[in-house]
């Protein structure tokens, strides 16, 4: 192969990289590949601790995520509801992040309405709280102080489900499923260890490896991050396969990731063949 | 004989006649290190109810108006309990003192939607003991009676770095040289805005997207007037792009005043200090079409960044700008690292200031907490070590738990 | 007293609320938790603020008719978008049916997520141009990023005789170096952070107070 021609791909317009990875998603979302996956051990953590949250009992979500960690965060949201409504456990939740209740109450009605959940009664949405960190200390201190009323305006002491829950630590599990800031971090900087709280995280891929030493010294009980995880939870959940009306979208999207990680892969490779070969000509010529 | 033998008999058949009495005692204590607001409630009982209630009233004495309210319903193997005594501090401060009576249910009633919980829970069984306890706020968080050596540990650091501060201040001003050593980036702030004069394009500044009490965007305010004053110097333009109003505010002062201290008062524009928007990525995109338009030469992006942050890198790279970015955000350093020239990791972030400076109290903290740090890796290690052999002396030095 | 009051603010606000960590005293809290609710009082009132610094250094460029006047027209036209049927909704603006819910739905939620998207063309673009083995360092980085790549997706871990060994040994770069230099990142930044502090409440950093002289 002609030297300039590997620096002219060493140095190619950045659009053909684009063009390349566009296909490489495209591709396989219209011709699937699937392969098998096992469950990471940190995934099958954090479902394990759902499993052991008495059936009937109630815990906290705290859904802070927004339409652009929706695709990698919403799978394992859905699949969290349909864990939780199986066994009966009820939900108190709320949101840091005001982009999320748009998102979120749409699902918590979808689901709700599937497994005959009563609003009020079996699950409730406390809203948006203003405040990052102050409004996590307050969850840790008083919820109904942070959250006087619901999302639609129902004061929260007429809320069934709340009886008996009125700070984080009442609650056997919390889990937050994180887009960012404010999210699992700062739940564990600012109450995990002050209330000794069970805390849960699923998160983006770019912050996983964040939460890794959280999950290490035992600060969270599980962590799934990105789409990987959010598969992962899918394959926990329904282990024979999606009941009808429930799409895995984790899962087809991870196995879209297939050729996109290949493909970036081969670039590297590429790239760097490209430029041992150039620098080799590059010092014989001198 | 005969005269005894009745009183006898009567004594021996109350004795295994009457029932055995449980032995149960209540305690109401207030927590090591607590806010005031607490009462540790336990119980030691060698009976066995149904299940256990606790009610609560205000004050040390009974009195007429008193209100018992229903605390919990509790299993039978339940023997303590923590009791929050107010949920509003402004409302309902804490008391002087307050009353429990622990009630050995023999049925647990359901309490759902009743309107006297008290009488049903008191019908429901008998009251077994009773117990005052007066809530004591801690002044002062020594973690010392819950093994908790934490608090103290940071106090110390923080006292032992102002400390050292002031020490190596002195020094300094007495003529002792510090050390520090080269960071390209910082060294390439200024080359970035001389380039910029030279082409006669502006400067980027990106102080991240984070709250203004955020340290990291306190540490890029820091920065940015002495940016700002630079770029005076040089008589550049200098674009600050802000995700947040208030921040823009404090920037927007900032910036004049190192025009100001530059003496070059009338050469600010106030329309270069810019809010974009408040959402992400609607200010990721504000910012890309800044460095398309104006063309920036030089971007500096110090502060806390997110998921935005490739997306500027790149657009930046495209563009042919000279790249400076600084972050604590170890989840943003690969993409700054990947397509910027010079990248600030974590505490370099934190030492721009002092490094541009060169004031000696500011050289000072830096030294200060690299000796800290010499404590923090001493400490791992040896924890390390004592952990491995079972001694958990350095893992309880900086345990920080309880509230 | 310009330059004085200020930095007397700052130490005194600043001790204070370090003392938060150190005062469990219910009495104490009530006055951080009020300056904490101050601040978020100004932040929300900035953002008036931030409206009008927007209005006001974009409507004279479109009034003037500078370079690239159309963007900000477009710009001030989204703003009244948003604003007005958020405004004319109040707390039913979220419902079905209402503009601003429309507008969210069709309009922000398909863009936020546009540009998050950006994001894996940008990696793929930044990776191969980043990503040389000019030196061991350099290598490491390459071959670590590669392992990890291959790894996280069902085709590493179904790679034959390579492919559970492979995953093993992602797992112990993530759980390992990568939580090492976290840790010593968080750690450092924490220390930097604390150095920082120190130096605003004691007023030996004053240049964010910005003076006249």
């Amino acid at each position: 192969m002609k030297l300039d021609t590997l620096v002219r791909f060493q140095n190619m317009d950045r659009r053909w990289i684009f063009l390349g990875m566009g296909l490489a998603i495209f591709l396989p979302m219209m011709f699937p590949i699937t392969l098998p996956f096992k469950v990471d051990e940190r995934v099958q953590a954090l479902y394990d601790a759902v499993e052991e949250v008495p059936n009937g009992s109630t815990v906290f979500i705290s859904a802070d995520f927004g339409p652009s960690s929706r695709p990698e965060l919403e799978p394992y949201f859905r699949a969290t509801l349909h864990h939780l409504f199986r066994k009966d456990i009820k939900i108190v939740s709320a949101t840091l992040w005001p982009s999320a209740p748009p998102l979120v109450v749409p699902i918590y009605e979808e689901l709700a309405e599937r497994y005959g959940k009563e609003y009020g009664r079996d699950w409730c949405f406390l809203g948006y709280k203003d405040g990052k960190e102050l409004a996590i200390k307050s969850i840790g201190e008083n919820i109904p102080n942070a959250f006087p009323k619901d999302h639609v305006g129902t004061p929260v002491g007429e809320l069934e489900v709340m009886r008996g829950y009125q700070q984080a630590k009442d609650f056997p599990l919390i889990i937050n499923v994180s887009g960012g800031a404010p999210g699992t971090r700062e739940y564990v900087l600012q109450i995990q260890g002050q209330y000794d709280l069970k805390i849960a995280s699923a998160t983006t891929a770019v912050s996983g490896p964040d939460y890794i030493p959280f999950y290490k010294a035992g600060q969270l009980v599980g962590l799934a991050a990105g789409m990987p995880g959010s598969a992962h939870y899918e394959k926990l959940v329904f282990p024979d396969g999606p009941p009808e009306g429930v799409r895995l979208l984790a899962t087809q999207a991870y196995n879209v990731l297939n050729v996109g990680h290949a493909f970036i892969i081969l670039l590297i490779v590429a790239g760097n063949l490209a430029f041992f070969v150039t620098r080799r000509a590059e010092e014989q010529e001198a | 004989m005969k005269r005894l033998l009745a009183p006898l008999l009567g004594l021996l058949l109350s004795l295994v006649a009457a029932p055995t009495l449980a032995a149960t005692t209540l305690t109401a204590t207030s927590p090591a290190d607590s806010s005031g607001e607490n009462l540790d409630i336990a119980w030691e009982s060698s009976d066995a109810p149904a299940g256990w209630a606790v009610l609560r009233a205000k004050g040390a004495a009974a009195a007429a108006e008193d209100t018992w309210t229903v605390l919990k319903l509790l299993a039978p193997d339940a023997r303590k309990l923590s009791d929050k005594v107010t949920t509003d501090v402004w409302t309902d401060p804490p008391a002087d003192a307050y009353r429990y009576e622990l009630i050995a249910l023999s049925t647990v009633p359901d309490l759902q939607d009743v309107e006297d919980a008290t009488a049903l829970v008191r019908a429901s069984g008998s009251v077994a003991a009773t117990a005052t306890g007066s809530p004591e706020g801690s002044w002062f968080r020594t973690g010392l009676a819950l093994k908790n050596y934490g608090p103290m540990l940071m106090l110390l650091i923080i006292l032992a770095v102002a400390g050292m501060m002031w020490k190596f201040t002195e020094d300094v001003r007495a003529g002792k040289e510090v050390f520090i050593r080269r960071i390209p980036g910082i060294d390439a702030i200024e080359e970035g805005i001389g380039r910029a004069t030279e082409m006669g394009k502006p400067i980027l500044y990106v102080p991240g997207i984070e709250e203004l009490q955020d340290i990291q965007t306190i540490a890029s305010m820091l920065i940015l007037g002495q940016v700002a004053e630079k770029v005076a110097e040089y008589q550049s333009d200098i674009i600050v792009s802000c995700r947040v109003p208030i921040v823009r505010e404090v920037a927007d002062e900032v910036v004049r005043s190192g025009y100001f201290q530059a003496g070059y008062p009338e050469a600010y524009n106030p329309r270069n200090t810019r809010f974009v928007s408040s959402e992400q990525f609607a200010f990721c995109a504000g910012t890309n079409g800044f460095i398309y338009r104006e063309q920036p030469a030089t971007n500096i992006y110090l502060g806390r960044f997110f998921a935005e942050s490739l997306i500027l890198a790149e657009t930046g790279f495209v563009n042919k700008s000279i790249q400076i970015a600084g972050t604590a955000e170890a989840t943003q350093l690969p993409f700054f690292v990947a397509s910027c020239d010079y990248t600030l990791i974590g505490e370099e972030l934190f030492a721009v200031s002092a490094y541009l400076s060169r004031d000696p109290r500011l050289v000072s903290s830096l030294k200060a907490s690299d000796w800290i740090k010499v404590f923090v890796v001493a400490s791992i290690l040896i924890g390390t070590v004592l952990a491995t052999f079972g001694v958990p002396l350095v893992i309880n030095l900086f345990s920080i738990s309880g509230g | 007293m310009r330059s004085t009051l200020p930095l007397i603010l700052t130490f005194v606000v600043g001790l204070f609320m370090v003392g938060e960590f150190f005062i469990p005293h219910w009495r104490y809290h009530m006055w951080t938790q009020v300056f904490l609710e101050w601040g978020f009082i100004l932040a929300a009132a900035a953002y008036v603020l931030g409206l009008v610094n927007l209005v006001q250094v974009n409507l004279p460029k479109v009034i003037n008719k500078e370079q690239d006047w159309p963007y900000k027209l477009i710009m001030l036209a989204a703003i009244a978008t948003m604003m007005i049927p958020g405004f004319i909704g109040g707390e039913t603006r979220l419902q079905d049916g209402q503009m601003y819910k429309w507008l969210f739905d069709f309009v922000f939620v398909p863009l936020d997520a546009t540009m998050f998207a950006l994001l894996a063309f940008y990696i793929a673009s930044a990776a191969f141009r980043a990503f040389r083995a000019r030196n061991l360092e350099a290598t490491v980085l390459l071959a670590a990023a590669i392992l990890v790549m291959l790894a996280r997706v069902p085709i590493g871990e179904n790679l034959p005789i390579i492919g559970t060994k492979l995953v093993q040994f992602m797992n112990w770069i993530m759980d390992v170096p990568n939580t090492a230099a976290r840790r010593a990142i968080f750690i450092g930044s924490a220390l930097g952070a604390v150095a920082t502090g120190l130096r605003i409440i004691l007023g030996i950093e004053r240049s964010h107070l910005g003076t006249d002289g």
